[in-house]
């Protein structure tokens, strides 16, 4: 019986096996590796602590209450990164739907119809949560990350943050390796442009 | 970051500070409440064993099935009755012989197993480890066994067969 430091020791596949066959260490093993590469990924992409936390939390029901349509031939950390980042930019698009309704339904012509329909914006810079991520993402390098568009974003992170390879970024992005390539070439002189007042 | 830094330095100033940004984790219990919501796959038994359950439990299911079970009860035994009552002399005759079968069968292996624990020295064996205090450890040994056999059996019933299934890489 593999214990808690044998799994340690397995690569993804192997630890998925022994999860397939009912085993929880491994299941809290698959949770203990890609808990923070996932949350951080989620969190830089929604920029919402408890958000992100939700999403993450999605994430790892929906991979590990799947793992029998896991398919080996694939990397483990692409699937799960697939399945965050998909969660992250579905969010992104609520979002922007939802700020667009900032402004009231579309079909609202008066100005009371425009209001009935508006959302109503929360101020939550008086917020404790605020105030953590304005702290945890309050440094000039992540307020240029999250000015990138999301797919720039997706790309950056995973390639610079998380060191993943150009063809799993693509694998978790579904798009062609010329594409990912061009991303993150273009959203690294994005943030060369936003960084760029700190030049002499 | 430094400010004011040189324009030939920030390409590389951008990429050192994209590497060295800090993983951020969930707050604690974050893998407790994923592992409550996720459900562990079961042996084939126990998962058809709880679906028949399920199954069977549903209340009209449960009052038919005990309807049925009740009236095929009393239609085996209206047909078997009679069928026992005309064949009561033959029928225990066929048991007086089984039961003697039964009974020289188990003599006979009873009357080996102790030919052959005399012949082989056994029997020897286990007097003589009884009179010099080792039977315990080899009961000690039984026992754990034992423990181990049941302890087997438990991993056997508890874990899918599909353990060793190799997984392609």
């Amino acid at each position: 019986m593999a214990t808690a430091k044998d799994l340690r020791t397995l690569g993804d596949r192997e630890v998925v096996a022994l999860a397939k066959a009912g085993k929880e260490a491994a299941y809290r093993e698959l949770l203990s590796r890609y808990e923070r590469p996932v949350f951080s990924l989620i969190y830089r992409m929604v920029r919402d602590r408890a958000l992100a936390e939700d999403l993450a939390q999605e994430t790892f029901i929906k991979v590990l209450n799947a793992l029998d349509s896991y398919r080996p031939e694939f990397k483990f950390s692409s699937w799960i990164f697939k399945i965050a980042n998909n969660a992250a930019i579905d969010q992104l698009r609520k979002r922007e739907l939802n700020t667009l309704s900032l402004d009231g339904a579309p079909g609202a012509r008066t100005a009371e119809e425009v209001e009935a329909t508006a959302l109503q914006a929360v101020d939550r810079t008086e917020s404790p949560l605020a105030e953590l991520e304005s702290r945890e993402l309050g440094s000039e390098i992540e307020q240029a990350i999250g000015r990138l568009r999301p797919e720039y974003r997706t790309a950056i992170l995973l390639r610079h943050v998380e060191g993943r390879a150009y063809e799993e970024i693509a694998e978790v992005m579904d798009l062609p390796l010329g594409t990912v390539k061009t991303y993150i070439h273009r959203a690294r002189l994005e943030l060369r442009e936003y960084l760029a007042h700190l030049r002499t | 970051m430094d400010k004011q830094l040189d324009a030939g330095d920030l390409d590389l100033t951008v990429l050192r500070e994209l590497t060295a940004l800090r993983s951020f984790a969930p707050s604690r219990g974050f893998s407790d409440r994923v592992m409550a919501r996720v459900s562990l796959p079961q042996p084939a038994a126990v998962v058809l064993f709880r679906r028949a359950g399920a199954w069977v439990m549903q209340p009209r299911r449960a009052v038919t099935l005990a309807v049925a079970y009740a009236a095929s009860v009393v239609i085996a035994v209206r047909l078997a009755l009679p069928w026992l009552v005309g064949h009561a002399p033959a029928l225990k005759l066929g048991a007086a012989w089984a039961g003697t079968q039964i009974g020289t069968l188990f003599n006979s292996v009873a009357l080996s197993a102790a030919d052959w624990a005399v012949r082989s020295g056994a029997a020897d064996a286990v007097r003589a480890a009884a009179s010099s205090g080792k039977v315990w450890p080899a009961l000690a040994a039984l026992t754990i066994g034992y423990a181990a056999g049941g302890y087997g059996f438990y991993t056997l019933l508890k874990t899918p067969g599909r353990t060793d299934a190799p997984v392609r890489a």
